[in-house]
């Protein structure tokens, strides 16, 4: 009896942590603030007291240490949060730009995948240019050119292990999600793509030779953005297009260039991109790396409801600039957890939750991902998700929050079909194989696409 | 020749006029102190491009191209330069500590600390207690300066002054930490000398140290 009313109580907390989150989305005050708090593999892991490196290699160690944190920490989202950079796929391929270091921490060294001097070639073609000069520089067993074979089993061999790490990682939050009555979001909603000036720096000109392009050759770096565009608003789309899904852009390179270079080169094609998705009714979900407070005026103009998750700046600000308009997370210093007292973190956590919470479109995180366990206190990471449960509640829930989204408001750029000698389209296909019906291009293409973007993925 | 010129347009990160103006300068085949008073200039246009940085006139971007520029002409004033290195005011072993892979600001404070004269001996990513502390014994530097961006860092960099304290080195040196994580806390507890998170501002504390 006793299980079956835990059932019914987890199904409703489920329910409930669903319609909360949703309300956010549809522009609607929610009941309370929804808490977006995990921790990812190697803090897991470490608090299990698990060898970081096995855990790389078998996420699945560390299922009961993420179960007694579920137990532990109220979140509203699975409190695991899995990993993406694994040493099964990464080191498969001879990666240079995803490395272990001597303490067993996944990590990008400053690589350099694009030389100054072949510009001209990736504004060419920039899929074709990845494959002929990036990729090689950077896996040093994916040299398609010079040895085909092997790279072929490489990188055969890599999608496979990721996708045995993705599976492990899935299977692992949907047990948790059904023990502790996460939500469960809609499988193919949700995408992942970087601003094409950040592709382009971070591991093919990297972020020293992007910040001598800048002034050495910016009219090269704008062209090259320009081209990589049809492949970038590619990637981005997921399958299916939801008001709750959407597709997550970590952003990189703008607080550390000067706003002239900034409006002129890295803008525009992002913002091209952000609004694309919005005229497709695609919300995108931005990361504000470092601080973004001098580039508020920029932000003001993106889609309605974009979700904004900031690192550092002034909350007030930011609340009162942007808080009507977008769906504002993050923000709340990771510090505190280990500077302050368990009831100092309680007090700021409740005049946090005073700055951002009126009104709603707020969903509650910290500033950076913890990575360590000295990042964290346990037990004042418990006090704070249960005081932003407890003291972040509405009173006026269902009302309506701030500006509507309408994706008839946005415009849709003429976008020119993604092209490469590497890619086959259906026409291709049917050429080749003409019994081929009209009902199977899905099934085909998805086959074709998941080599696109997992090549992309090489060049995060 | 006015240099003058030279400073204003290194502290602009003007590289078309910073080259040719070198270049020009080359041709006249001029004596090695000739030279050094053309570093004297360019250094002092560095001091600019970390004071515009403070500014908040320029930013990370830019430091990281003024360390190419000022390397460039490093290069080319080579040949003319000669051997002599007495001019340097101190020398700094620097490294990222173990567990951490990044460089960039390693790599902007180090460019930002030659152009101060400083002599900078660079031992790289992911360095082991062991490697700072044979460095240190060998080259025996006024300073040792410790990076990183990951949070582990703080715990390596407290290794390490652990490593040169047990080795009887710690006293001998002053130790400077940089990165996104280090703050005054961190520095207290890890038993550095002093902190920054800005290469401008590392370069002053060096000098200071110097002085």
């Amino acid at each position: 009896m006793e299980n079956i009313e835990n059932t019914r109580g987890i199904k409703e907390l489920q329910v409930e942590r669903k319609e909360n989150i949703q309300a956010v989305y549809d522009n609607l005050v929610p009941r309370r603030v929804p808490i977006n708090v995990s921790l990812g593999l190697d803090i897991v892991a470490e608090y299990a007291g698990i060898d970081r490196r096995e855990s790389l290699w078998d996420p699945l160690l560390v299922e009961s240490a993420a179960d007694e944190l579920c137990d532990r920490i109220f979140s509203d989202v699975c409190v695991y949060g899995g990993k993406i950079h694994m040493p099964s796929y990464y080191q498969a391929m001879g990666s240079k730009n995803c490395v272990m270091s001597s303490t067993g921490f996944m990590q990008h060294p400053n690589t350099v995948g694009l030389l100054a001097e072949e510009y001209d070639d990736f504004i060419n073609n920039p899929f074709d240019c990845i494959i002929e000069k990036v990729l090689p520089r950077n896996y040093k067993d994916l040299n398609f050119l010079e040895d085909p074979a092997r790279s072929m089993f490489t990188i055969a061999q890599a999608m496979m292990a990721k996708n045995k790490n993705m599976a492990k990682t899935v299977g692992m939050i949907r047990r948790l999600t059904e023990k502790y009555g996460y939500p469960v979001n809609e499988p193919g909603t949700g995408g992942g793509v970087y601003a094409p000036m950040d592709i382009l720096t971070d591991n093919l000109r990297s972020f020293s030779g992007m910040s001598s392009d800048i002034r050495r050759v910016p009219s090269k770096v704008k062209e090259a953005v320009e081209a990589l565009y049809p492949l970038n608003y590619k990637v981005g789309i997921p399958p299916k297009i939801t008001n709750y899904g959407n597709v997550f852009f970590p952003l990189h390179m703008p607080t550390f260039m000067r706003e002239k270079d900034f409006s002129t080169l890295w803008w525009p094609t992002w913002f091209r991109q952000v609004n694309d998705y919005a005229s497709m009714g695609l919300h995108s979900r931005v990361f504000c790396e470092h601080d973004w407070m001098r580039y508020l005026d920029y932000i003001q103009d993106l889609p309605t409801d974009t979700r904004i998750q900031f690192e550092y700046g002034d909350a007030k600000k930011i609340k009162e600039k942007l808080g009507n308009k977008f769906i504002l997370t993050c923000l709340f210093p990771l510090s505190v957890l280990t500077t302050c007292t368990k009831q100092e973190c309680i007090d700021k956590t409740k005049e946090f939750i005073d700055i951002m919470a009126p009104g709603g479109k707020f969903i509650f995180g910290f500033d950076k991902s913890s990575l360590v366990l000295s990042d964290i206190n346990i037990e004042n990471l418990v006090a704070v998700c249960e005081t932003v449960r407890d003291y972040g509640v509405y009173s006026n829930p269902g009302d309506k929050a701030g500006l509507s989204f309408h994706k008839e408001d946005y415009k849709h750029s003429e976008v020119k079909p993604f092209e490469s000698k590497y890619y086959r389209t259906f026409e291709e296909y049917k050429r080749q194989n003409p019994e081929t019906p009209e009902m199977a291009k899905n099934t085909v293409m998805e086959l074709e696409d998941a080599i696109v973007s997992f090549i992309y993925s090489l060049c995060q | 020749m006015d240099l003058q010129f030279l400073t204003k347009w290194v502290g602009e990160l003007d590289e078309e006029n910073v080259i040719c103006f070198l270049n020009e300068f080359i041709d006249d085949t001029p004596s090695e102190s000739d030279a050094q008073e053309v570093v004297a200039a360019c250094q002092e246009g560095m001091a600019e491009v970390g004071e515009l940085f403070e500014k908040g006139e320029y930013f990370v971007g830019d430091l990281i191209f003024a360390g190419e520029l000022l390397t460039e002409a490093i290069e080319l004033l080579k040949p003319v330069l000669g051997s002599d290195d007495s001019t340097k005011v101190g020398s700094i072993v620097l490294g990222t500590v173990h567990g951490d892979l990044h460089d960039i600001g390693k790599n902007i404070f180090r460019s930002m600390v030659e152009a101060a004269g400083f002599e900078v001996i660079d031992i790289g990513i992911d360095q082991p207690v062991s490697a700072f502390v044979s460095k240190v014994k060998e080259i025996k530097p006024d300073i040792v300066g410790m990076s990183g961006v990951l949070t582990l860092a703080l715990e390596a960099m407290k290794d390490t002054v652990e490593g040169l304290q047990e080795a009887g080195l710690r006293d001998s040196v002053k130790i400077i930490i940089g990165g996104n994580p280090v703050t005054k806390e961190s520095c207290a507890h890890i038993g550095a000398d002093d902190f920054t998170n800005n290469a401008a501002e590392g370069v002053k504390i060096c000098k200071e140290w110097i002085k």
